[in-house]
């Protein structure tokens, strides 16, 4: 499974995170789910070189990405991975809680490449990180209960 | 000029300072030059010559001086009187013709000696007159009121003179005259209170008055004593006798004097603050002549009485403007208290008036026009508002801001019909938002006015060619003052123009109060920005969190829980759920109102089927009957216009899940250029006596049991529409269906 790339989950709220690796578990992909808790792991992580070949390394399938969050805020992350060369064609889907236009806009402009309004309805929320992981991720037979959450911590931190 | 119609200027046109004679009582002679050169001299100066008058011109006067003029001491006449000083009694001498007084003045570089016989019997000198002089302007000085003033004066002036009658006169701005005080001793009628017209003492004539205080025609039937020049240059002019006590006076006043039955006449100037105020005038039936002396007296006292008329009106003056201040300031404060400019002037009805001493006032600003107290009709008065507008009337006046005229017949013709309310008229423009103006109105003066004459005719109307003379009657008739009001006095025009600062200043800070007002809702809007963006954000995320821990809950510990506990759990997920149903709803709401459209085109037909796609779970199961006419291409905000089908179809939906089958029917048409859509269902419907509450927000005519919602969606609905510039509109009866209606202008419409 080691082939398969992860995907990349940065949530500060605990909640809101144990509800998206919930509904993700749901989903039954067999990628790994790297947590950040924040833009700047976000970015240390999308930032790992190989020493040799200076290529990034464990790109994650898809990111999904909070839109506030701590230290550097989602819009910003989005903006830094989008125009860096080497890691623009990671796709990024936003989450929020925000239905605020500005932020919608802001972020097409940036290069999002879906965006996601976090529903208050559990079901429509499940239905939504499905759609996701069907669209961006792949589908893998399902472990029943195999939490795949993997905690990474910056190098050196 | 044509011969039929009398040259009423002819009396104004005539050079009285240059008549080149004088009155019989002196002999005047004109000296210049070194040698005292004789350069003109009466007619009958040969009483104080050496040689007979005709042969003095041209020579020194040393050479033609008869032994009483030699008498007089040579520094006297040598003296240059200083330029513009009066007349300067140099002394008296007796000759074998009589005595004289010698009265000397300059008129250009000429030094004029005037030998004014002394009247018979005269005792009187200036330092005998003192006592009764003193006493006089004592009396005087303790008086203020006007007319009192001018009651002491005459009878005083009378008991120096000795006239049989004295008139204290006074100008208007016109130059009419009026009588306001006498002292008579019945020999000729009384004129108290008469008026005279400006023509009786002509223009020309009230500039010499100010000129030389003092004239005396000692009698009015002397034959005028010419005057003879000396040949040369120095004659080439006239002589003026401006300043001349002997001066001839004009054919026609002599004439008029016979015609008001006097012999003989004097007159003093009263001057207050350089105007002609006035004149204290003095009549007798017979000739008499008064001493230099008491003239100078009688130009004293004149002085006096100018002095006291002029603190009495400026004290007048003052006490009219204290009390116009005081209802200036009820004014003001009302106007600052009032919303707008004409609704607080004209909640002061009485004060208004009472400003500028007016009858009736009013208040135009723009469409608004308020009428107080006596006015011309409305129509009247906005066509005088424009009219002072076209002319910019205000600012071309005075420069004050303020318009006024007693005689508003005269000056705008096409208003003489309403004269019985505004013969008088005065105005400010107020500025500000709302343009506007404030009229006070006088009505014409109905008043009778006691002419001495008719002022309209000052000439009788004779044959061609027959000498203009003044009025052969005097008897006073009563004159209706036509197409004229009662003039405007300079504390009420004061009064308009303080006003009108007033109303500039409150104007300017309601303007600026706007202005701090308007930052005030923009940073408020901001804050409410920010607000739901802090509630969208914030409130929704423990909603969230509640159902999906619940959901969890239901999903992994279910097998764990009671029904009962199961039964709680649905519930805490739908009330959360709902909860979060109405943040967003309510967020809509707010963002329908700021958002800017985004108009496009929008095919109704292919939104009509995408909105009941979503929908088709709720018509799962149920017999629905959909009729959808063909619809056309919009031009709107696509993301609005989906919510507007959205919740139409969808409460369609809703409240028809009690039948079977339920009929749902869209229809289209244009009324009045306007698309007309319309949903009708065959559902519970309403009544039609809520349907004002249908649009509101939060307004639910059902209870939540039996159809769930949180209220907002029809209120959205109306949001939407009232965006796109069109209406909403709602049909019902209990358990009959409803039909609602949304409208769109022509303009939205794609052909």
């Amino acid at each position: 499974m080691s082939e398969l790339k992860p995907i990349l989950l940065v949530e500060d709220n605990p909640r809101d995170l144990e509800l998206t690796l919930a509904a993700l578990e749901k989903c039954q992909l067999a990628n790994d789910v790297v947590v950040a808790r924040d833009g700047a792991e976000a970015l240390a992580f999308l930032s790992r070189r190989d020493p040799h070949t200076g290529k990034p390394i464990g790109l994650p399938a898809v990111v999904l990405l909070d839109l506030k969050l701590p230290k550097i805020d989602g819009l910003e992350v989005l903006e830094r991975v989008k125009s860096d060369p080497e890691t623009r064609q990671v796709p990024i889907v936003m989450l929020t809680a925000s239905r605020e236009e500005s932020d919608l806009v802001r972020s097409y402009r940036l290069g999002v490449n879906a965006f996601v309004v976090k529903p208050v309805d559990f079901q429509e929320f499940f239905q939504a990180i499905r759609d996701l992981g069907a669209f961006w991720a792949i589908l893998n037979e399902p472990p029943v209960g195999c939490a795949r959450r993997r905690d990474w911590t910056p190098a050196g931190g | 000029m044509d011969a039929s119609t009398p040259d009423l200027d002819a009396c104004s046109r005539e050079p009285i300072h240059i008549p080149g004679s004088i009155q019989p009582h002196g002999v005047l002679l004109a000296l210049g030059g070194p040698e005292r050169t004789v350069l003109y001299v009466s007619a009958n100066a040969g009483a104080v010559l050496a040689v007979p008058a005709a042969e003095a011109p041209g020579r020194p006067l040393a050479a033609v001086a008869g032994p009483a003029l030699a008498a007089i001491p040579a520094e006297i006449l040598r003296a240059e009187p200083e330029a513009g000083a009066g007349a300067v009694q140099a002394g008296a001498v007796d000759t074998p013709a009589g005595a004289f007084q010698v009265i000397v003045h300059a008129a250009g570089p000429l030094t004029v000696v005037e030998l004014e016989r002394t009247p018979a019997g005269d005792e009187d000198r200036l330092d005998r007159l003192y006592p009764r002089v003193r006493s006089a302007i004592e009396e005087l000085e303790g008086l203020t009121d006007p007319a009192a003033v001018a009651a002491v004066a005459a009878r005083r002036v009378r008991g120096l003179t000795g006239f049989d009658r004295v008139l204290i006169y006074r100008f208007d701005a016109d130059g009419n005259g009026t009588v306001v005080g006498e002292d008579g001793n019945g020999r000729l009628p009384s004129y108290l209170d008469l008026r005279f017209p400006a023509s009786d003492i002509p223009a020309q004539a009230r500039a010499l008055y100010l000129l030389n205080r003092l004239r005396l025609i000692p009698d009015a039937g002397y034959a005028p004593v010419p005057l003879l020049a000396a040949p040369g240059p120095a004659t080439a002019a006239p002589l003026d006798l401006s300043r001349s006590v002997l001066r001839s006076v004009s054919p026609v006043h002599v004439a008029y004097m016979r015609a008001m039955g006097t012999a003989a006449s004097m007159s003093v100037s009263i001057v207050a603050g350089g105007r002609l105020w006035g004149l204290i005038s003095c009549h007798h039936a017979e000739p008499r002549h008064v001493s230099f002396a008491v003239r100078t007296a009688c130009d004293l006292l004149g002085q006096v009485l100018s002095v006291r008329i002029a603190a009495g009106e400026e004290r007048a003056g003052a006490e009219a403007r204290l009390r116009l201040g005081a209802v200036r300031a009820r004014l003001i404060t009302a106007l600052a208290q009032a919303d707008s400019f004409p609704g607080g002037l004209a909640d002061r009805p009485d004060d208004l008036l009472a400003l500028t001493g007016a009858e009736g006032a009013a208040v135009v600003a723009g469409e608004d026009c308020r009428l107080i107290g006596r006015t011309p009709p409305e129509e009247t008065v906005r066509a005088l508002a424009a009219r002072l507008t076209a002319e910019d009337a205000e600012e071309e006046r005075d420069g004050d801001g303020v318009f006024a005229t007693a005689a508003l017949p005269a000056l705008w013709p096409e208003f003489a019909g309403c004269r019985d309310t505004a013969a008088g008229l005065l105005a400010v423009a107020l500025p500000g938002l709302r343009a506007g103006r404030l009229l006070w109105f006088r009505p014409e003066v109905v008043r009778t006015v006691r002419w001495a004459g008719d002022p309209r005719k000052p000439v009788e109307a004779g044959a061609p060619g027959r000498p203009l003379g003044p009025r052969h009657s005097f008897a006073a008739w009563r004159e209706t003052v036509r197409d004229r009001a009662l003039p405007w006095a300079e504390a009420e025009r004061e009064a308009a123009a303080e006003l009108r600062r007033a109303v500039v200043g409150i104007v300017l800070r309601r303007a600026e109060e706007l202005a701090a007002l308007n930052a005030e809702l923009r940073r408020s809007n901001r804050e409410l920005e920010a607000f739901s963006y802090s509630v969208s954000h914030d409130l929704r995320a423990p909603f969230r969190h509640i159902v999906g821990f619940a959901e969890l809950l239901r999903e992994r510990e279910a097998e764990r829980l009671t029904d009962t506990g199961r039964r709680y759990l649905a519930t805490i997920v739908d009330a959360a759920n709902t909860a979060g149903t109405l943040v967003d709803n309510l967020l809509q709401f707010s963002q329908m109102g700021r958002s800017e459209l985004a108009p496009v085109d929008v095919d109704m037909a292919a939104l009509v089927a995408e909105v009941r796609a979503t929908l088709a779970p709720e018509a799962a199961g149920r017999t629905v009957v959909w009729e959808v006419p063909a619809l056309p291409v919009v031009r709107g905000d696509p993301v609005m216009l989906r919510m507007v089908w959205q919740n139409l179809l969808g409460n369609a939906l809703k409240y028809t899940r009690t039948r079977d089958p339920a009929r749902i029917t869209v229809t289209r048409e244009t009324a009045d250029g306007e698309a007309v859509f319309c949903v009708r269902d065959n559902g519970v419907g309403f009544d039609q006596a809520y349907v004002g509450k249908l649009f509101g927000v939060f307004q639910r005519l059902h209870r939540v049991e039996e159809f769930e919602g949180v209220g907002i969606g029809l209120a959205n609905v109306r949001r939407a529409v009232e965006r796109h510039g069109g209406r909403t509109r709602a049909e019902g009866a209990p358990d009959r269906g409803a039909a609602f209606y949304f409208t769109l202008p022509a303009a939205a419409l794609r052909s």
